[in-house]
């Protein structure tokens, strides 16, 4: 579904991609680990389309087409969604204005129907229930003066309705306590399913403990240096980034 | 003669002030109260002119396209139906209705209703009894010396309402008065007096709402000058919606007693070019101000909005929140000053001001002034002018969110800061509609969605 082959991106005039390869299937999970500063979250924002990065070198398909290429938008229509590391707050937006707006660009993009009124909300409330968020949720601002788990629950809760076929979460474990990260766990969890491939973006091990990856690949100077299944992580989180980065060395 | 009349006639008169001139001798005027504060309106207008970009407060305001026309300070309009009326008024707002065409009272299309506590007289009504408690609000709040426009308002001053609230009266119904500009063959100058006595303990809600049909080349020049009596409070709503090539100028004037409050919305989106002075004095122990405004610019509109305030006592507050939002090659122009005069101390005074650029060609000129002479204060100002937020806008955009829908999205997200300070539904819908504007199901950005609860 996805494939990523040998990525430079340059940010500033510094290289922090430098060659990464990776290769993505339906229905798998990837964790991909490291150090701060080793290209993590600059991954996850090349693949969303953010501004500011500059490919210079290598190509990266999504079910063929050139991902690049691609507007953010037309990406998320296409079935790409990134959950960030720090959401937006947008005070004067209500949150369900827009998931209502972005689900209805999806369905528009995918050929189906917009949802009425009553349709999407008894789809929202359905999936508000699975990540144990109450329903004034909708009527506030997005993210505005919600917490740091609580915004993160709603990161999940847009890709539960939105329904991606590539979801990257960024840092989603990243300040959530533990009966938070559980939530999110969850939710992640339940939708997990053989066409929808996720990849996830974490400096610690803890949040595998929760979402259990098939492949776990660890990033270092801008390069996977090295893949293995969940028990890396544990050997990782033993050993601590040095262990993978001498070895690489050596 | 006097010096500041001398000076006056040393210059070349602008078209406009010739017009002005011209209308003015073309009038007899008699000795009484109000003939005396018509000339001493004109003896001011004579000297001072219309303020020249040296003058400073019209520093980044020329006037040169209004100077070149020539007004009329009267004359007849096509009256429109009550259907036209209608449809131009704010929807939904119910209360007692003044209609006014050009600046003239239309009795015919306004609808009263006995309020308890309320009086609403003609300004010509209230002139021919003697004014009453209006001689000491008329003309002595709104200072013609300070304000060229008020002192031509002044000059001409024969139209207009004077509303009384009687002491610990609360009007339970907003007051709405709504300024029509038409075509009337040349242009027109309209320009209306409003005169508020709020007495002890009342509570009056006030709107003020400019509009027009047909595409006037109109001048209005509306001056509202309040008296807020002890612990009275009045929530005043200017809504300004000109046609792009008419002149607004307008000016809000109040005194504030022990306790009162006033909270003033001030909401600038129409007119070629649109320029508001308020000056509000707190003059007593616990008096209050709350100014909140929200402009939007585009084409090659201009639009200024000069607030003062001046705390003259003790404990006292004043919290002013204005935004704008500048498109094309428009121009705004913001001056926020707060004045904290000898041994007012104990207060509070607050100022921001925020603009949005959308475009390389807009333009903003803000200035926050705060000028203390106490020690004992509480103030803050700060004013920004920035662009959309990148990373507001690529999250919608990482949502499918198409970017020109999310640009006007993050753009009503920004006026709503504004639009949520109103308590009255009916204006701050009609705002939040025209700002969201083509965006899709508008209506639910900030309500709760479904028809099922």
């Amino acid at each position: 579904m996805l494939n990523i082959e040998n990525l430079h991106v340059r940010v500033g005039g510094k290289f922090i991609l430098n060659g990464l390869d990776l290769e993505v299937g339906a229905g798998e999970v990837h964790a991909i680990m490291g150090p701060n500063g080793s290209g993590k979250s600059t991954l996850a924002n090349v693949m969303a389309g953010r501004d500011g990065y500059e490919v210079t070198e290598g190509r990266v398909t999504y079910d063929g087409h050139d991902l690049l290429d691609m507007a953010p938008e037309d990406r998320a229509r296409e079935g790409v969604f990134l959950a960030f590391q720090y959401p937006v707050e947008i005070p004067g937006v209500n949150n369900a204005y827009l998931l209502k707006a972005a689900l209805n660009a999806v369905r528009t993009h995918r050929g189906e129907t917009e949802l009425d009124a009553f349709e999407f909300l008894t789809l929202v409330k359905d999936k508000m229930k699975m990540m144990h968020m109450a329903e004034s949720f909708l009527e506030r601002g997005v993210n505005e003066g919600f917490s740091g788990g609580e915004k993160k629950r709603n990161e999940i809760l847009q890709m539960a309705v939105l329904e991606p076929r590539l979801a990257i979460l960024d840092e989603t474990d990243s300040g959530l306590d533990i009966d938070a990260l559980r939530i999110v766990a969850g939710g992640v969890n339940s939708l997990r399913s053989p066409d929808r491939a996720m990849v996830l973006v974490t400096h610690y091990q803890r949040l595998l403990d929760y979402i259990e990856p098939d492949y776990v690949h660890v990033l270092s100077g801008g390069r996977i240096v090295r893949t293995g299944d969940k028990s890396l992580a544990l050997e990782l989180e033993e050993r601590g980034y040095d262990w993978v980065q001498e070895a690489v060395n050596a | 003669m006097t010096m500041a009349a001398q000076r006056g006639s040393d210059r070349k008169l602008s078209r406009a002030e010739a017009s002005f001139h011209d209308a003015w001798r073309a009038t007899e005027r008699g000795t009484d109260p109000i003939s005396n504060l018509q000339r001493a309106g004109f003896a001011e207008f004579e000297a001072s002119g219309l303020p020249s970009t040296r003058v400073e407060s019209w520093k980044y305001t020329a006037l040169r396209t209004l100077s070149r026309r020539a007004f009329r300070v009267s004359g007849p309009v096509g009256a429109p139906t009550a259907e036209i009326v209608e449809g131009m008024a704010i929807e939904g707002l119910e209360g007692p209705r003044l209609v006014f065409l050009n600046g003239r009272l239309q009795q015919a299309l306004s609808g009263s209703e006995d309020l308890d506590g309320l009086g609403i007289y003609s300004l010509s009504d209230a002139v021919s009894d003697g004014l009453g408690a209006a001689a000491e609000i008329l003309g002595q709040i709104a200072d013609p010396a300070a304000h060229p426009f008020a002192a031509l308002n002044q000059a001409f001053l024969e139209d207009g309402v004077v509303i009384t609230v009687a002491p610990g009266k609360t009007i339970a119904k907003p007051l709405y008065l709504l300024f029509i500009s038409c075509p009337g063959g040349d242009p027109i100058a309209a320009q209306p007096r409003i005169v508020v006595d709020a007495g002890a303990q009342s509570h009056l809600c006030l709107v003020e709402h400019y509009t027009g049909i047909d595409e006037p080349d109109n001048l209005t020049n509306a001056v509202t000058e309040i008296r807020g009596g002890a612990g009275s409070r009045v929530e005043h709503y200017r809504l300004q919606e000109e046609p792009a090539q008419a002149f607004h100028i307008g000016g809000l004037h109040a005194r504030l007693q022990r306790d009162a409050s006033l909270d003033s919305h001030n909401i600038q989106v129409g007119a070629a070019l649109a320029r508001l002075d308020i000056g509000v004095s707190l003059e007593e122990p616990g008096a209050e101000l709350r100014l909140n405004g929200l402009y939007t610019v585009d084409g090659k509109r201009h639009v200024d909005n000069h607030t003062r305030v001046d705390h003259l006592a003790p404990e006292t507050r004043s919290d002013e929140l204005y935004r704008g939002i500048v498109d094309d090659r428009g121009r705004a122009v913001f001056n926020g000053k707060a004045v904290v005069h000898k041994d007012a101390q104990r207060i509070d005074a607050h100022q921001s001001n925020k603009n949005l650029l959308l475009s390389q060609q807009a333009e903003v000129d803000t200035k926050p002034e705060l000028e203390i002479y106490a020690d004992d204060v509480k103030c803050s100002h700060g004013a920004t002018v920035g662009q959309l937020d990148k990373n507001a806008l690529f999250y919608l955009l990482s949502r499918g969110i198409g970017e020109e829908v999310a640009r006007k999205l993050l753009t009503y997200a920004f006026a709503e800061v504004v639009a949520a300070r109103m308590p009255l539904e009916v204006v701050r819908r009609r705002l939040e509609k025209r700002i969201a504007g083509t965006l899709p199901e508008s209506d639910l950005i900030r309500e709760p969605v479904g028809g099922d609860r």
